[in-house]
């Protein structure tokens, strides 16, 4: 293989309900990966229902017409196989993997609960306490637990669609009712609203047959579309700081940057990598290496579909540097991306560290399915998968400086001093 | 539409490396897997944090995670560049009993990068102010785990579990009591006795042939002496109940565990079948009575693990606070398996841990990492093969039978971390006594 040249080779259909297909055969693979989005997510959310669209998913797993509660996971894990499913703003996504032989039975489940969804009111309420327990483990219970609330406080209002999380709040799930289910379910879960792939071990005509088979049932109703949205949250800066009992004080500068669709993102990752992805990396060579100013410096990016997108830059300071202080340092490492760029060399290990996670993702029939579904709803085409990798190569040192220049300008970074109790 | 039959699948069998061992005593187990574009490569080290002393616990992961920062030829981070340059990622992990450190390239690249990975193990620089950051680093994960509730319940279970005279009672990272004596001359030192090729075991996957692997790591050469002292034996358990005070916390951390037989033991295919079933599947006895049923946990696991040359068995789970108690009660009296397992139990446990294994085993990191499992426990590649008959054979009479002799649930160590105000007289009403 030459490095840019991935070839999987997909086959995209349509059903006359308008469930969509693509079939990714690899016949080398152990298991064949069923994976579902649903395009709902939290950003879909009516006020005073937040939290839903992950409830819902919770849901899903408590019996339909023809499968009892709880017998979805149990077949699959009794099958050697794995199943889960996942919320975000943007969809909501189903998946298995499952040996060959159990491709059928695994589709027939999944086209069972999206038929005859059948919710009792006892499945419903333990779900509910399941749910609560979850965001207490994830979130209430944890330290720095409202850090990404905050954070995405900082950039959405509350009633933004984005302006809340896909945990959502606990009032509203109390308040929600088995009325919620059914009117969610006919809103947002009609076929023409799904995306399925299946990958592995099976050839373009067995899945789409096996899809016809088991979906082509489900009755033709219009796609549902997100509402409109504005396209912008808090683009000038805000700046908090909060005192928690927490081991340490960090410092959390965001941008508003584009949506993950946008031309820009490939190089803004690439400029992030540059900056702290690594031992290599500007700032943490800068910062941590060869001054005492930050113990760590990371990156991330959260993106959103519909809006802007948060990047953040995460620093922990070093013993008697302030977080004010490690906040500017950090903005200075920026400010000399903007003016310089990176060298061929940095760009370089960027490129090359960016190929090898990428072959990573691809690696299992899993992870290609929903590399293949994201690629799908995010960009509107499949495909994708076997171009973003030549696109990341044929980036120049100047493409990383312009994305920095137009997206991680120091005067539009958001401040979120997060201080730990008894620390300077 | 009917239900659709299942076809069966043909039977799995964990692939078989070549294995070498060169002249510096290096012993190669190579998977030659053509169609995995990321290799995974790991040297499994036969170090016992044993001979870590007292007051300088911490050492062996210090050393460790500072032994890619420079090397004698490409300092000051010039060999952590020509990695990166090459896709590479280093990773590593030190346990009680053995040390493994790898990483992972794109197969195509691995020629290049294999003579780097030599020169990391062989030559590393351990300057004062890259060790001193890695120091400081462990004492802030070290903090950071006391304020997350499971690993903070994770520590104190284990110091509940051993005597706290024995290594295996403490941290494998040390603590900041003992992180705060070590040097760069410590790692240096540590180093030269440990990081040896003799009875060292490289696994490696990928699209490479063994050739430019032997090529790649045959410059690696002894420098030091093991030390030899045996390791103390494992010391005895009894039953202990602790609370890990979080005042604050909105829930409560659970873990019931006990140290228990290995993968020597004939009843291990048994147990490992009967813990899936009781506590490892999402539909065990637990999860569905605990979350399913009662919603009082977004989940409880457990099952056994097995170790070098013994194993544990544990359940762990995030419940709300006011249900600690009852959940507690509820999960011994589910571990006494009054009920006997039944067949359709005992079958979807085997169904899933041998059927689970293609999956399991896809990619070159998931080989790696069960090689290296085997290598470090002592056990030939050919152990999984056999230990898959053997789970295969396994009755619904043999795994209640082994679990009911291996686990008594009176006798389990129970951490609790949450509001010790609330949960210690929750323990108290459920007759067990809190130290």
């Amino acid at each position: 293989m030459t490095k840019a040249d991935l070839h999987y080779e997909l086959s995209q259909h349509r059903l006359d309900n308008g469930l969509q297909v693509v079939v990714a055969p690899d016949d080398a693979a152990p298991g064949v990966a069923v994976n579902i989005w649903v395009e709902v997510g939290s950003a879909d959310e009516v006020p005073g229902r937040t939290g839903f669209a992950h409830l819902f998913e919770h849901l899903m797993f408590q019996g339909s017409g023809n499968v009892a509660s709880g017998e979805h996971m149990a077949t699959v894990e009794a099958l050697g196989g794995t199943v889960n499913a996942t919320t975000s703003s943007d969809r909501t996504n189903y998946f298995e993997t499952v040996p060959p032989g159990a491709l059928d039975l695994a589709l027939w489940m999944e086209a069972d609960r999206f038929a005859s969804l059948a919710i009792t009111p006892e499945n419903f309420e333990a779900q509910r306490q399941v749910v609560k327990e979850e965001k207490r483990q994830r979130y209430d219970n944890q330290p720095y637990g409202d850090l990404l609330e905050l954070l995405v406080a900082q950039h959405f209002d509350p009633s933004h669609p984005y302006g809340h999380l896909t945990i959502g709040s606990m009032e509203d799930l109390d308040a929600s009712s088995l009325d919620d289910v059914a009117s969610f379910f006919a809103a947002w879960y009609p076929a023409s609203n799904l995306r399925l792939v299946l990958c592995g071990p099976v050839s373009a005509d067995e899945g789409l047959t096996l899809a016809e088979k088991h979906f082509g049932d489900l009755p033709t109703l219009a796609k549902p579309h997100r509402r409109e949205m504005p396209a912008h949250g808090h683009r000038s800066p805000e700046s908090l700081t909060v005192s928690r009992q927490v081991p340490h004080s960090l410092s959390y500068l965001s941008w508003a940057t584009p949506p993950a669709a946008h031309p820009d993102i490939p190089a803004l990752d690439m400029a992030l990598a540059v900056l702290s992805d690594g031992h290599a990396s500007r700032l943490h060579r800068s910062l941590v290496k060869q001054s005492d100013v930050a113990y760590e410096v990371h990156s991330g990016m959260l993106t959103n579909r519909s809006a802007d997108s948060i990047t953040t830059v995460i620093s922990r300071p070093a013993d008697g540097v302030s977080l004010e202080q490690v906040s500017d340092a950090v903005l200075e490492g920026i400010n000399q991306l903007i003016e310089d760029g990176p060298g061929e060399a940095e760009l370089d290990r960027a490129v090359a560290q960016f190929e090898r996670d990428w072959l990573w993702e691809l690696a299992t029939t899993s992870g290609r399915a929903d590399a293949i579904n994201e690629a799908w709803l995010v960009h509107g085409d499949p495909q994708r998968v076997n171009t973003s990798l030549a696109e990341v190569l044929a980036l120049t040192p100047e493409d990383l400086r312009l994305a920095a220049k137009r997206w991680l300008q120091p005067d539009a970074a958001h401040r979120l001093l997060y201080r730990a109790e008894n620390a300077s | 539409m009917n239900r659709p039959d299942v076809l069966l699948a043909t039977p799995w069998h964990f692939p078989t490396p070549t294995v070498v061992t060169l002249d510096s005593g290096l012993t190669v187990w190579h998977f030659h897997l053509p169609g995995q574009h990321v290799a995974t490569y790991e040297v499994v080290l036969p170090t016992e944090l044993t001979h870590e002393s007292r007051e300088k616990e911490g050492i062996a992961n210090v050393t460790l995670h500072s032994i890619d920062e420079g090397t004698h030829t490409h300092p000051d981070g010039g060999i952590g560049e020509l990695l990166e340059t090459q896709g590479t990622t280093l990773h590593g992990a030190t346990r009680y009993r053995y040390t493994t450190f790898g990483g992972q390239s794109p197969s195509r690249r691995l020629r290049d990068v294999l003579p780097l990975f030599a020169e990391v193990l062989m030559e590393p620089a351990y300057a004062d102010r890259d060790v001193a950051h890695h120091i400081e680093a462990q004492i802030a994960g070290y903090e950071s785990r006391l304020a997350s509730p499971g690993a903070a319940n994770r520590i104190a279970l284990r110091a509940a579990l051993y005597d706290p005279e024995h290594r295996d009672s403490r941290p494998t990272g040390g603590t900041p009591e003992t992180l705060q004596n070590l040097t760069a001359a410590d790692a240096v030192a540590w180093h030269r006795a440990h990081f040896s090729p003799v009875g060292a075991t490289l696994v490696i996957a990928g699209a490479v042939e063994l050739d430019e692997v032997i090529a790649g790591v045959a410059g690696w050469q002894a420098v030091g002496d093991r030390p030899t002292e045996p390791r103390p034996p494992s010391p005895g358990q009894e039953r202990k109940v602790v609370v890990v005070d979080h005042p604050d916390a909105v829930q409560a951390t659970l873990a019931l565990a006990m140290r228990t037989v290995t993968r020597d033991d004939p009843r291990w295919p048994a147990l490992r079948v009967a813990g899936h079933a009781v506590a490892g599947a999402f539909a065990s006895r637990l999860n569905l009575e605990l979350r399913e049923r009662l919603g009082y946990t977004y989940g409880i696991r457990g099952g056994f693990a097995p170790g070098v040359d013994e194993g544990q068995f544990s359940v762990g789970a995030s419940v709300r606070t006011e249900v600690a108690g009852d959940s507690i009660a509820r999960t011994i009296e589910a571990l006494s398996l009054k009920d006997a397992l039944t067949e359709q139990e005992v079958d979807d446990a085997k169904q899933f841990l041998i059927g689970i294994a293609p999956l399991a085993n896809e990619t070159s990191a998931d080989i790696v990492n069960q090689g290296a499992t085997l290598a470090g426990s002592g056990l030939s590649p050919e152990y999984i093969n056999a230990h898959f008959a053997d789970l295969a054979q396994v009755t619904a009479e043999e795994a209640t039978a082994a679990f009911r002799e291996v686990v008594n649930p009176e006798q389990l160590t129970i951490a609790v971390t949450g509001a010790a105000a609330e949960l210690v007289p929750a323990l108290e009403g459920l007759g067990l006594s809190v130290s």
